[in-house]
């Protein structure tokens, strides 16, 4: 496996963006990696690249199942404005994982993966086990609505 | 249709277009996105997604988590190398089963290469070599060239000569019988080393009758045994000895194989 592949703070990152929690993060990134540490002992490493993001994205997905789900709300959703990058400047990273992860999934899986920098499209429809229409649909709904928050945000107003 | 499918997908890939040249794109991806360059919406959206991809960067890494980086050989598959590959059992077994193959294959073929027209009898005729007793033989004191004579007024049968290399040879006993294929053979016992001949009809070609000749001397080996064959005028003769090749060698003359 290529050690791109194996990039242990890009899997912490993607966990916390999983999860919004740094807690939660570190534990199943701890989990996952001492799973891999025994099976690697054990000589049965699975050979399939990007497998350890795909099993810390399973534990995630468990780990949050129990945790409280955000009321199915029709969120705002704005095209992206010129200036969302200064927008997107004055964040916290917490906040966006914090947002990232309060996502349904697919979307939350998809938005964690491709705004890590760290796989192309092709990877990601591999690692998340979707169809290049779904991932499409999840960014670009992504965007929009991350736009409407941070305009929501910067003009003060409450929104869901 | 096809116009429109096509549309969405250009528009599918442009959503999830590479935030930067660190991943090579595929053909499809890059055509897309050369389509789009420039254009208001798409630059809107690289730069959102180039400010998303910087403020992940900076998510801090616990110390906890970090102690991991530093044992990330622990979780690497273990590297194969030559000797695990060898001694990884299946592949020892299998490689077992491919030389025990191969050398049965080659021990067929080596058999096989030394076989000539008239080995398979001669074969047989050295089990019978070594459970002959010379008092089964006719006691018959002369030279071995002489019996030809005897064989042919005898028992009728031509051409059974004993070869110039053995020809002087003093007899102890000779016997003429039939194999259990009804062919007649003449075996004869000499003095010298215990040594004893057969002669016999030579192999046929079962379509056209004509003898199947072979030049020369040829050996077979049989609990023991050794004999040297070689075919004349449609008769083998094989000389036969308890022991090896070369305690035979002396006594040959001409091409030896």
């Amino acid at each position: 496996m290529p050690d791109q592949k194996q990039n242990l703070p890009q899997l912490y990152r993607f966990c916390f963006l999983m999860l919004g929690d740094s807690r939660k993060a570190q534990e199943v990134f701890n989990t996952t990696l001492r799973e891999a540490a025994v099976r690697a002992a054990q000589g049965e490493l699975p050979k399939e690249p990007f497998w350890l993001f795909r099993e810390a994205r399973w534990r995630c997905l468990e780990a949050s199942k129990t945790d409280l789900q955000p009321e199915s709300l029709k969120i705002d959703e704005h095209d992206i404005a010129p200036q969302a990058a200064s927008q997107i400047k004055q964040l916290e990273p917490a906040q966006l994982a914090i947002w990232i992860s309060a996502a349904p999934d697919p979307q939350r899986t998809a938005l964690a993966l491709f705004y890590l920098d760290e796989f192309d499209y092709l990877e990601i429809l591999d690692i998340a086990e979707l169809k290049l229409n779904t991932l499409s649909r999840c960014l670009a709904q992504g965007r929009r609505q991350l736009q409407a928050w941070l305009d929501a945000k910067h003009s003060g107003e409450p929104k869901v | 249709m096809r116009t429109l499918r096509l549309l969405r997908r250009r528009r599918a890939l442009l959503n999830c277009a590479p935030i930067s040249q660190n991943h090579p794109a595929d053909r499809s991806m890059r055509a897309a996105v050369s389509r789009e360059d420039g254009s208001d919406e798409f630059v809107n959206q690289q730069n959102f997604d180039r400010a998303l991809a910087e403020l992940i960067r900076l998510v801090p890494i616990p110390a906890e988590s970090a102690e991991w980086f530093s044992e990330n050989e622990a979780i690497r598959a273990p590297r194969w190398t030559w000797r695990k590959i060898v001694l990884n059992p299946a592949v020892l077994a299998i490689s077992i089963a491919l030389l025990v193959i191969a050398g049965v294959f080659a021990f067929h073929l080596l058999g096989q290469l030394n076989d000539f027209p008239g080995s398979a009898t001669a074969r047989k005729l050295l089990t019978v070599a070594g459970s002959t007793r010379s008092v089964m033989l006719d006691p018959v004191i002369a030279e071995a060239g002489t019996l030809s004579d005897l064989f042919f007024m005898k028992h009728g049968l031509e051409h059974y000569d004993v070869p110039d290399e053995f020809a002087d040879f003093q007899t102890i006993g000779c016997r003429v019988f039939d194999d259990d294929e009804s062919q007649r053979i003449a075996q004869i016992w000499v003095g010298e080393k215990r040594m004893q001949f057969f002669l016999f009809p030579a192999e046929r070609d079962s379509k056209t009758g004509t003898v199947l000749a072979f030049p020369g001397w040829r050996y077979v080996h049989q609990e023991g045994w050794v004999g040297a064959v070689t075919e004349h005028n449609g008769v083998c003769f094989m000389a036969v000895l308890k022991g090896r090749e070369k305690d035979l060698e002396p006594y040959l003359s001409g091409p030896k194989q």
